[in-house]
């Protein structure tokens, strides 16, 4: 703590954080104050660098999947999909719809159980301890249905370049079904316990208003500029994984408050079970993985009788992917928004670099923007509705 | 073709993803970037990376993408430096982060930028760990496990 006097006013400089149980993870802000009013904030990031973009250089492109998990982990297997997309159109390699629908299925369930996992926070955060309870509840039915696909709860890696890893047994579906009813009824009663709550609502509308203008110049994206009332989602603009032939709506602010983020991402969650139903309902028959065999190997039966088979799968385990020398990048819509991997490729079995486009990045350095002029007691509130994960800020 | 305009036409090329690219001179980088913003619509500042080359005598390329609200695609804007170029974020704010982001990891200097300094590292960090000169993982962690593994206690 230093104070320093400049005028009459008295500036007090505290930091909050990084180990701060709001900051979510290990984000450090300097806050200057005069009293109570946040005067000058910087957030200081970093606390998490593990140097994954280095480590992709050293990987196959296929051991890169795990990296992607461990960046934005509350959103594991839309990094996966990002991932493997931007490899799938480095090789051109056509993926089977069973795969298709299925990768929208994971990845929006996933942004259910990262919202889920918003709700509850932003609410304890506030000081709502129920919600969190609640929402816990029904994010691990979500990971539950993640370690009967995968193994994995969190960590799953099994959106793969190719296809997903293996083929998902109709039991499961049918216990995805089942939830995917009775969630719409789990959202209203997280309405009923913050929406409508007067506490919640004095705390959050007209905090942090992040104008328009402001968003887009800071390169904020996803929930955070949708609340600030521009409909701009991957999924609608440019579509990847059939999104255009779903039915689905993009939910905006009217403001850019904390509140209106907030109601963004409930909406976003009901659109998301709409996806999911509409996924289930068409789900098609066949193979999980592409044919093209210089990105999945052959299947065993085929090694006793083809002497091709038999090098692909030889130089597919010792040398892994090669994509062609090129360079590629797909923009898909994380919970948080705009995510990306920028992958170079040198024609080798390595990449030469990968870049994560990380959303929460963009979005952290708009933190300064809306909590300066506001209330030490609200910075809390700005930090939540913008949602960051730190794993894929500091990478 | 909306780029013709702005760019020579053996300057813009087509990679695999399908976004349009654009080469651009260092010194003209500021000059084109402004004009790819308010004349072309590319208003939306989206990323900026670096790829070391390492064989290129220009080493590090510069990789800007961009978005445009209104047609919904990206652009990228590619460039070429040693180590020196000049910064965005006076008239991009977005990119502030990104620009110290390369700075740390690479050790490009931004001429202009408000406040050039390490972001993921420790300012007393040596080295820029993203070169691909730099080894990976030599650097042995200081706990209290591994002191007597590296000979530091």
């Amino acid at each position: 703590m230093a104070t320093t006097e400049t005028d009459r006013r008295e500036l007090l400089t505290v930091n909050m954080g990084p180990q701060h149980p709001s900051t979510h993870g290990v984000l450090r802000l300097e806050l200057t104050l005069d009293g109570e009013v946040v005067v000058h904030c910087r957030p200081v990031i970093g606390y998490l660098h593990t140097g994954i973009e280095k480590t992709f250089e050293a990987k196959t492109y296929v051991q890169g999947v795990v990296l992607t998990d461990r960046m934005d982990y509350l959103n594991p297997l839309g990094n996966n999909l990002a991932y493997a997309l931007s490899i799938e159109k480095l090789m051109d390699c056509p993926i089977p719809p069973r795969a298709v629908v299925l990768r929208v299925i994971l990845a929006e369930l996933t942004r259910l159980a990262s919202h889920l996992m918003f709700v509850g926070s932003m609410a304890i955060d506030l000081g709502a301890t129920s919600p969190f309870l609640y929402c816990w509840r029904e994010r691990e039915k979500i990971m539950d249905f993640f370690e009967g696909i995968s193994g994995q709860r969190m960590m799953t890696s099994f959106i793969r370049p190719g296809g997903v890893a293996q083929n998902v047994e109709p039991a499961m579906l049918d216990r995805i079904s089942e939830f995917i009813e009775v969630m719409p009824g789990y959202i209203d009663a997280y309405e009923e316990l913050l929406t409508g709550n007067p506490i919640f609502r004095e705390r959050t509308e007209g905090i942090g208003l992040l104008p328009t203008d402001d968003a887009l110049a800071l390169g904020v994206t996803g929930p955070a500029l949708r609340g600030s009332g521009v409909a701009l989602d991957i999924r609608k603009s440019n579509p990847y994984c059939g999104y255009e032939t779903y039915q689905f709506e993009v939910p905006t602010g009217r403001v850019g408050d904390c509140f209106d983020r907030y109601l963004v991402r409930v909406a976003e969650m009901r659109e998301s079970v709409k996806i999911c139903r509409q996924a289930l309902d068409r789900m098609p028959d066949g193979p999980v993985h592409t044919e093209d065999r210089k990105v999945m190997p052959p299947p065993k039966e085929e090694l006793a009788k083809s002497m091709e088979a038999v090098i692909h799968h030889f130089k597919l385990w010792t040398e892994g992917i090669r994509p062609p020398v090129g360079e590629a990048y797909v923009g898909v819509e994380s919970p948080r928004g705009e995510l990306g991997f920028y992958v170079v490729s040198d024609g080798s079995g390595r990449p030469i670099r990968v870049h994560e486009r990380a959303p929460s990045f963009a979005n952290l350095q708009a933190l300064p923007k809306i909590i300066e002029g506001g209330l030490v007691a609200d910075v809390v509130a700005c930090i939540a509705s913008m949602d960051p994960i730190m794993g894929e800020v500091d990478r | 073709m909306v780029l013709d305009g702005v760019f020579a036409a053996d300057a813009i090329s087509l990679p695999a993803d399908g976004i349009t690219t654009v080469s651009v001179p260092l010194a003209e980088l500021s000059n084109k970037i402004s004009r790819v913003r308010d004349d072309l619509g590319y208003s939306r500042f989206v990323d900026l990376t670096a790829v070391d080359r390492l064989r290129r005598q220009d080493r590090f390329e510069l990789v800007y993408l961009f978005y445009s609200l209104d047609r919904h695609e990206w652009l990228r804007v590619k460039s070429w430096t040693d180590g020196e170029a000049p910064s965005i974020t006076p008239s991009v704010p977005a990119a502030n982060w990104y620009e110290r982001e390369l700075f740390d990891l690479f050790g490009i200097q931004f001429h202009g930028h408000p406040g050039l300094a390490r972001i993921m590292l420790p300012d007393t960090w040596q080295g820029h760990p993203l070169r691909r000169t730099e080894p990976l993982g030599s650097e042995p962690v200081d706990f209290t496990v591994t002191r007597k593994v590296y000979g530091h206690d």
